[in-house]
């Protein structure tokens, strides 16, 4: 007989382990291994990207232990770093472990989530022949700032002993172990005491709306599920674990504006304008930090650009704006850190809390009415710029269309629940299309620019300087070279998207409801 | 996935002792390993002390699918796993004939298996069968210990022999020396002279030791229950050694 996800029970209170195992004796042979007992900390990214793929990471000092969390059973137990503050998967040592992390976290560093003491003892229990026919392990685990400790008992199968396997659950039954419970509690409430769960961020955007919830009440939603991305994300900016802290924050500021600017007329005027000022502030301070995080991830792909003999000069480059990146960080770390960033999160939040004494003239609006038209009205704007644009085209106008549809893209995740999922994401699946292919010629704009501005600011007459432009020369070439060649593309991308069967479903989802007769 | 069978016409040159601590060794180092007793005797079976279940034997080993995955026990070791031998495989030879294709039943009956598991490995009876013939065609390397003796040497000519006759390729087989006793001057000629006369005489030679022959008393792989011995510093030599060539 199968028990799926059975195999572990909380051991009662008043049952001492010594009396268990004097009851098994009763019918199995006994082989106990030594005590263990230690301190582990189960690591995982800010985002669960370990968790998500089912798999649980501990390290016990220097050995790390990588399991199935179902299963429990262990797949990879190696050593490596000791776990002070947050590593990097490239921070272990070359083997097995760090291959499956690698592609799993991607820029995302391990962070300590909980530390859980764990003792117990594994039991072998023996048939006649001495053969294995069950393992039990009595565990108690005792989660770091929890309030109380567990006294757990788990049943390891061995395939072909299932009557064996059976006795141990009736012996069981017998001694009053009956209440099951996850052999992962110590880790749940270790992730607890630290104000975490698993599971509880993520960078997408989700947010359940109701169709009847008026504009304000959702807007509301809307700004605080932002507003508490950011609030969340500070901490590891301020930190600088890892580039993603700043980037989701950076996001969530960006369609926090975006919401403000799309959905006028719910929050009061005043309101709005000052906190479309206040984010802009915000947004603009975090920018230079990112955008030389975005050069440096882009490092190793522009250095493959070019010729060996040239690539000496860009390394150099590279150190210096790594550099330049230290010295914004810090300049960032400042800036949050004062009491008016602070003020201005602290007043945000009592804007969306407090009741409007003007309300403004939308507020009252059901929601789903009043997205339908503006995901409709930003549709047909793309579609607009869109079929002004050819190989021609300057930059500038690219990068508005690319805002544009950045605006139709926030507004569709905003208040996509309203919606058919499988239409509604389709028709973001083709709008991430055309926003890939202009996101990779803005990016390409950008980084020629700012390697124009770098080389006129070399100075003459040294020999580093004179690498360092040959090498920057050669990138922008092929940094151009790639640039067109988006671009001569881009029409076609953009007619999947512009054509008659999007702008129908387009209109289908979003087009103006009928009042009930 | 690899499926190897360890296989001499001659009885007593320590196939089971090999088999045993080989997939003993591969559950350890390369993942899940299932070991196939196929000796009526059953040995391998009892080194694990898995014993025969009631309702299985050779009518239900050449049925496979679920006649044989309900059959399969864990052994004392993570990763590895057993189909015991049962005392009606001596007449496995009938059985096999009457089947269709019967030079391919086995192989057939391990496909299923081959996604389960990382390998496969046979401990295979002393004797030249419809049975062997199904091994040599169901595995992907033939392991063949051999003690250094005339007449040890001469079984090794008649599986050659064997194999050109079933149309199986010679590369399959490895060879290795086993029980060997170096004071004997006829051990070492004999192992100069197979090795100038055939390719894939493996390096590690295992020696004739007290520790692999008390297996019987302890009833454990050699390498778990003396994992410091000079006999599990050969079998480990030796599974290195295979598992490079099994790579390439």
């Amino acid at each position: 007989m199968v028990h799926p996800g059975a195999d572990t029970w909380l051991l009662p209170d008043l049952l001492p382990a010594e009396e268990l195992l004097a009851a098994l004796a009763a019918e199995f042979g006994l082989d106990k291994a030594p005590e263990y007992g230690g301190m582990v900390v189960y690591a995982d990214s800010f985002d669960w990207r370990l968790y998500q793929q089912g798999c649980l990471l501990h390290c016990h000092g220097g050995c790390w232990s990588l399991y199935h969390d179902d299963s429990g059973e262990v797949t990879i137990q190696q050593d490596g770093l000791e776990l002070h503050g947050s590593c990097f998967a490239r921070d272990f040592p070359p083997g097995r472990l760090r291959e499956l992390l690698e592609p799993i976290l991607g820029l995302r560093c391990l962070l300590p989530l909980a530390t859980v003491h764990l003792q117990g003892r594994q039991t072998r229990l023996l048939n006649r022949d001495e053969k294995v026919v069950a393992r039990i392990v009595i565990e108690t685990q005792r989660p770091a700032g929890g309030e109380r400790s567990y006294r757990l008992v788990r049943l390891f199968r061995l395939r072909g002993y299932e009557d064996e396997q059976e006795s141990v659950r009736r012996i069981f039954a017998e001694n009053g172990i009956i209440e099951t419970i996850s052999p992962l509690v110590g880790f749940a409430e270790g992730c607890r005491a630290k104000g975490r769960s698993p599971l509880d961020y993520s960078s997408k955007f989700t947010l359940e709306l109701a169709g009847g919830e008026t504009a304000r009440q959702a807007m509301t939603r809307v700004y605080q599920s932002l507003l508490d991305t950011i609030t969340r994300n500070i901490p590891g900016v301020l930190a600088d674990y890892d580039p993603e802290f700043l980037h989701d924050l950076r996001v969530a500021i960006r369609r926090t504006r975006s919401g403000l600017s799309l959905v006028k007329r719910v929050l009061p005027d005043p309101v709005s304008e000052r906190f479309s000022r206040e984010f802009r502030l915000l947004g603009a301070f975090t920018g230079p930090t990112r955008d030389l995080d975005v050069y440096l991830l882009a490092r190793e792909e522009c250095l493959a650009r070019l010729h060996p003999s040239l690539r000496p000069g860009l390394q150099e480059f590279f150190a210096g704006l790594g550099r330049r990146r230290q010295i914004e960080q810090k300049k960032l770390v400042r800036v949050l850190r004062t009491k008016k960033s602070e003020a201005v999160l602290n007043a945000w939040q009592r804007a969306l809390k407090r009741r409007d004494r003007q309300p403004a003239d939308l507020a009252g609006l059901p929601i789903k009415e009043l997205a339908s038209r503006i995901i409709l009205k930003r549709f047909k704007r793309v579609v607009r710029t869109g079929r002004l644009l050819d190989a021609a085209t300057p930059d500038a106008e690219v990068h508005r269309l690319r805002i544009q549809c950045k605006k139709l893209r926030y507004a569709m995740e905003f208040f996509a629940s309203l919606y058919p999922q499988q239409e509604l994401q389709s028709l973001i699946r083709q709008l991430k299309k055309l926003q890939d292919i202009l996101g990779s010629c803005n990016d390409l704009s950008v980084q020629q620019e700012m390697l124009r501005q770098n080389l006129s600011n070399l100075a003459a007459g040294s020999r580093r300087n004179l690498d360092q432009a040959a090498a920057l020369g050669g990138l922008l070439q092929s940094l151009l070279q790639e640039q067109q060649h988006l671009r001569a593309h881009f029409a076609e991308v953009f007619a999947q998207f512009g054509d008659q069967e999007t702008a129908a479903l387009f209109h289908e989802l979003f087009r103006k409801q009928r009042e009930p007769a | 996935m690899s499926i190897i069978a360890v296989y001499n016409i001659k009885g007593g040159v320590g196939k089971t002792a090999t088999s045993v601590n080989l997939a003993y060794l591969s559950a350890q180092q390369q993942g899940k390993t299932l070991l196939l007793d196929m000796d009526p005797q059953a040995s391998a079976s009892f080194y694990f002390r898995i014993r025969s279940p009631k309702k299985f034997g050779t009518k239900q080993l050449l049925k496979g699918g679920r006649h044989i995955e309900e059959n399969i026990k864990g052994t004392d070791y993570p990763g590895l796993d057993m189909l015991p031998a049962d005392f009606s495989y001596r007449n496995i030879d009938l059985a096999l004939d009457e089947c269709r294709k019967s030079h391919k039943r086995l192989s057939k009956v391990l496909v299923p298996l081959q996604e389960e598991y990382d390998r496969i490995i046979l401990d295979c009876p002393p004797n030249l069968t419809l049975l062997s013939e199904n091994i040599f065609y169901a595995a992907d390397y033939i392991l063949a210990p051999v003690i250094p003796t005339t007449l040890s040497l001469l079984s090794l000519d008649q599986l050659f022999a064997f194999l050109d006759e079933i149309g199986q390729a010679h590369d399959k087989v490895m060879i290795f020396f086993s029980m060997v006793e170096k004071r004997k001057k006829m051990h070492v000629e004999m192992m100069q002279s197979l090795r100038e006369r055939r390719n894939r005489v493996l390096h590690t030679i295992i020696p004739y030791s007290a520790d692999i022959e008390r297996m019987g008393v302890y009833r454990q792989p050699v390498a778990a229950a003396l994992p410091a011995s000079s006999a599990t510093v050969a079998y480990k030599s030796l599974w290195y050694e295979i598992q490079n060539l099994l790579t390439t």
